[in-house]
C-alpha cells in the first residue's frame, strides 16, 4: 500500500498516510464502513445524491466535536439529495452516543473500525496512530471526486466556508470557482 | 490463525472466535494495547502483579458499563497488589471519557485497536463484529493464567464471585462456578 509524508501533522509532528492520493475528477473509490446498529454501508447507498466526506480522528476529541456539529448546523439548509457523513475509527457505541448527546441529525456517522477500508481507498489512514486524519471529500451526484481538503494540522479545524462553497456550486451544478481557498476542486467536464 | 466454535454467542447468534484457546496453567501470552494517552502497554508494565483482565465488546455499551463499574467497586477491597485490566476496541479518545464519566479509578482501561494484539492472542476476537468477546482472565504474579471466564452469552454479564474467588484464596483447590477453573494444573 502506497505511504505518503508531508500530507498533514499531528500536534506538530508529520504523520505518513497509507493509501492513494485521490485525484479530483476521477469515479470515487468504494467503501464498506458500518453505521450506528453496525449494519454495512457502501457507496452505493448514496447512489444519485451529492456526498460531503468528513473523515476525523475521533468524535471524542474537542475539534472533531466542534467540526461535526457545525456541519450538522450547516447541513439543514441542505436540500435532501445532499448527505453529510462523517467517518472515524471510534467504534458504532461511541457515535451513536455521540450523535444523541450532540443533538446531531443532519449527519450520518459512520465507523470504519472494521475493514479501515475508507481509510486505505481514501488514503487518509494515519500509519503512526491507526486513526483517519482530518480530510474533506465532495463527491457529485455520477460518484465523481469533485473536492478534496487535507487539513494541514489534524489538531486544527478545517476551512468550512471553502468546503460548504464546493460543496454549494457542486450540487447546483453552478459555475464553481476555479481557485479555492483551501483545497482541490474539480471544475466539470 | 486459529477459529473457534461454540464459546460464546452475541443476542443468541453464534459466534467465531479468532485465536488460541488459552487454558489454566498456560504462561500469560503477551500483548501490546494502548492506554488512555494512546501509550503503548504490555503485559511487562505488570510485573511482579496479578493481573484481572476483563475484555469487553464496548464500554459505550450498558453490560460492559455495569460490568467495569462492578468491577471498580469490587476492587477496593483487594491488594493494591491486584491490577483489574479493562481491553477492548473502544478508542483511547472513549475510554478516557467514560472513565471520567464514571468515576473509575481502580480499573485500567487499554484499547487493542491499534493492533487487536490482545485479541488474538487471548483468543478473544469475534471474528463476525471484530470486537472483544466477554471474557475474564486472571493472572498471577508469575504470569501464569490462573482462571478463564468465557461468558456464553456475550450479551450477559459475567460471574463475578468466581472471579474474585479466584483472586482472593491463595492456593485455590477447586473448581469455582463459572467456566473458569482455579487450581486446575
Amino acid at each position: 500500500m502506497q505511504e505518503r509524508s508531508g500530507v498533514t501533522r499531528f500536534n506538530g509532528n508529520p504523520v505518513t498516510l497509507i493509501g492513494p492520493d485521490l485525484t479530483i475528477g476521477y469515479k470515487a473509490p468504494d467503501f464498506r464502513v458500518v453505521d450506528n446498529d453496525l449494519q454495512l454501508v457502501t457507496l452505493d447507498d448514496f447512489k444519485g445524491q451529492t456526498k460531503i466526506i468528513c473523515t476525523v480522528p475521533s468524535l471524542d476529541t474537542p475539534v472533531c466535536d466542534a467540526e461535526i456539529r457545525r456541519f450538522n448546523q450547516e447541513a439543514v439548509v441542505f436540500k435532501s439529495d445532499i448527505v453529510v457523513l462523517a467517518i472515524s475509527m471510534d467504534l458504532p457505541f461511541a457515535q451513536k452516543r455521540w450523535c444523541s448527546g450532540a443533538g446531531i441529525e443532519g449527519v450520518k456517522t459512520l465507523s470504519d473500525y472494521q475493514e479501515l477500508s475508507f481509510a486505505a481507498a481514501y488514503g487518509v489512514l494515519i500509519k503512526e496512530l491507526k486513526l483517519l486524519s482530518r480530510s474533506i471529500f465532495v463527491i457529485d451526484t455520477e460518484d465523481v471526486v469533485r473536492y478534496i481538503q487535507h487539513v494541514s494540522e489534524i489538531t486544527d479545524e478545517p476551512d468550512y466556508s471553502a468546503a460548504l462553497a464546493a460543496l454549494i456550486c457542486i450540487s447546483k451544478q453552478n459555475q464553481c470557482p476555479a481557485r479555492m481557498p483551501a483545497g482541490r476542486i474539480y471544475l466539470g467536464p | 490463525m486459529q477459529e473457534r466454535t461454540g464459546v460464546t454467542k452475541f443476542s443468541g447468534n453464534p459466534m467465531t472466535l479468532i485465536g488460541p484457546e488459552i487454558k489454566v496453567g498456560d504462561k500469560a501470552p503477551d500483548f501490546k494495547v494502548v492506554d488512555n494517552d494512546l501509550q503503548p502497554v504490555t503485559l511487562d508494565d505488570f510485573k511482579g502483579k496479578t493481573k484481572i483482565i476483563c475484555t469487553v465488546p464496548s464500554l459505550d455499551t450498558p453490560v460492559c458499563d455495569t460490568e467495569i463499574r462492578r468491577f471498580n467497586q469490587e476492587a477496593v477491597n483487594l491488594s493494591p497488589d491486584v491490577v483489574v485490566l479493562t481491553v477492548s476496541m473502544d478508542l483511547p479518545f472513549a475510554q478516557k471519557r467514560w472513565c471520567a464519566g464514571a468515576g473509575i479509578e481502580r480499573v485500567k482501561t487499554l484499547s487493542d485497536y491499534q493492533e487487536l494484539s490482545f485479541a488474538a492472542n487471548y483468543g478473544v476476537l469475534i471474528k463476525e463484529l471484530k470486537l472483544l468477546s466477554r471474557s475474564i482472565f486472571v493472572v498471577d504474579t508469575e504470569d501464569v493464567i490462573r482462571y478463564v471466564q468465557h461468558v456464553p452469552e456475550v450479551t450477559d454479564e459475567p460471574d463475578y464471585s468466581a472471579v474474585l474467588a479466584a483472586v482472593t484464596s491463595d492456593i485455590p483447590t477447586k473448581e469455582v462456578p463459572g467456566d473458569g477453573f482455579c487450581g486446575a494444573y
